[in-house]
């Protein structure tokens, strides 16, 4: 503690600057500081994804399965593929994204999945009996956390063309897209940092240069190459 | 410690700097699934008179793919094996070979000696999903068959390390700023509240 009475100098950082380079730098702390625990939520899930036989995140074997029967009543006639889906899991008491995994065995039969982070429900309904059969997957929290690395609600190169049927997984592909967009912001604003901070420009267009130069190999030299 | 600091985040973070974009970029294209681009029609050539690497088709998993290699290489065709089907019945291999942004697939007679070699280039966009989805969880065995994968897997991980590494130099950096941290901790806090409602929304 100072009790000398002394006016403290501000450390270089602490000298704000003003205008652009001012609301450039906020942009670049605050952005980083939102995205936080998005950024290590997705990093860490990643390490996982890509370390798949680390045995202590295991998970796939150790789910746990359950299955039951419902009674059912028939959606409308008039309704479509995904509202006699919904209807039924209205019936079953489940949310989730619907995902269509086969195609439909005749009109008295619907079969489909219901899936969220950690669970995946396979539902298969025949509506003649007025029976479900619920298959029910848990699996442990590194599953959950595998399937929030992933889980978007449609993938590529889907021959079925699933689409986003639940409002949780749209909010959670606009999370996502939004942690996209902020690391794309606070790169950007990082760099104009370095940029307009005057020193280290050698330095800086050395790290910045082999990063690049490393990227667009990998992603438009590499095909070439081999 | 902190001009320390300051300099290796901004020399890490100019370092990884594109390879957040590589991310950050691919992750647009895979929630809206859609790569421009990706949907290239396969040019295809026959190749005959092939060498079949003795004991090919008895091999299986790292056997299997270092055996595919000898074929791939008489045909010119470099890059990561995806995977490899066998049809015993027809003396028929299936093996998809791929790199970011080019895929070829090689299908191979071995009773004939020949291969029927169908690639095609799916563009930069879709290299940027091919690195952002791989090593991945798929295919553990065979995964890392290739120099370019063995690479990757490396710079994966330690695009992950230095993210890592970056957020907490920047916390650092960011708590010694007087001026900045109540707004800072606002939005700590807001980013931290969005996620755990929606972990919680989605887990329930």
């Amino acid at each position: 503690m100072h009790s000398s009475g002394e006016p403290i100098a501000p450390a270089a950082a602490e000298i704000a600057p003003s205008g652009f380079p001012r609301w450039n730098r906020r942009l670049h702390f605050h952005g980083g500081l939102y995205f936080l625990f998005f950024t290590w939520l997705f990093a860490l899930t990643g390490l996982l994804l890509n370390h798949s036989a680390w045995e202590f995140a295991r998970f796939w074997p150790d789910r746990k399965v359950t299955t039951s029967e419902h009674a059912l009543r028939s959606p409308p006639a008039t309704a479509s593929l995904l509202e006699a889906a919904r209807d039924v899991c209205r019936q079953i008491g489940l949310e989730g994204e619907i995902e269509w995994v086969t195609n439909r065995p005749d009109a008295q039969r619907l079969e489909f999945r219901v899936n969220r982070p950690g669970v995946q429900v396979e539902i298969k309904t025949d509506f003649a009996s007025g029976r479900a059969t619920v298959r029910r997957t848990a699996v442990n929290a590194w599953g959950i956390a595998h399937h929030l690395h992933s889980f978007t609600g449609v993938r590529v190169n889907d021959p079925r063309r699933n689409q986003r049927d639940w409002i949780v997984t749209t909010a959670w592909a606009l999370a996502m897209d939004a942690v996209a967009i902020g690391l794309l912001v606070v790169v950007a604003s990082g760099i104009v940092m370095w940029w307009c901070g005057g020193g280290q420009r050698r330095g800086g267009a050395i790290a910045l240069g082999l990063g690049t130069a490393l990227c667009a190999f990998l992603v438009f030299g590499l095909r070439w190459w081999s | 410690m902190k001009p320390l600091l300051r300099n290796l985040h901004l020399y890490a973070g100019l370092f990884a700097s594109p390879l957040v974009v590589l991310f950050s970029i691919s992750v647009l294209l895979l929630v809206h699934a859609w790569i421009p681009g990706a949907g290239a029609e396969r040019t295809s050539r026959r190749v005959e008179n092939l060498a079949i690497p003795p004991g090919l088709e008895q091999a299986k998993g790292r056997d299997q793919i270092a055996a595919v290699r000898g074929v791939l290489g008489q045909l010119g065709v470099g890059g990561e094996v995806g995977f490899v089907r066998h049809f015993p019945a027809e003396r028929r291999l299936t093996v998809a070979v791929l790199l970011p942004g080019a895929d070829t697939n090689v299908e191979i007679d071995l009773a004939a000696r020949t291969a029927l070699v169908a690639a095609r280039t799916t563009g930069a966009w879709d290299a940027t999903v091919f690195l952002h989805k791989m090593p991945g969880p798929h295919n553990v065995n065979i995964r890392g068959n290739s120099v370019f994968m063995q690479v990757w897997r490396i710079l994966a991980d330690a695009t992950v390390g230095l993210i890592l590494f970056l957020t907490l130099s920047g916390l650092y950096l960011w708590a010694a700023l007087r001026a900045e941290r109540r707004t800072g901790l606002a939005f700590l806090g807001a980013g931290a509240a969005s996620l755990a409602t929606l972990v919680y929304a989605l887990v329930g």
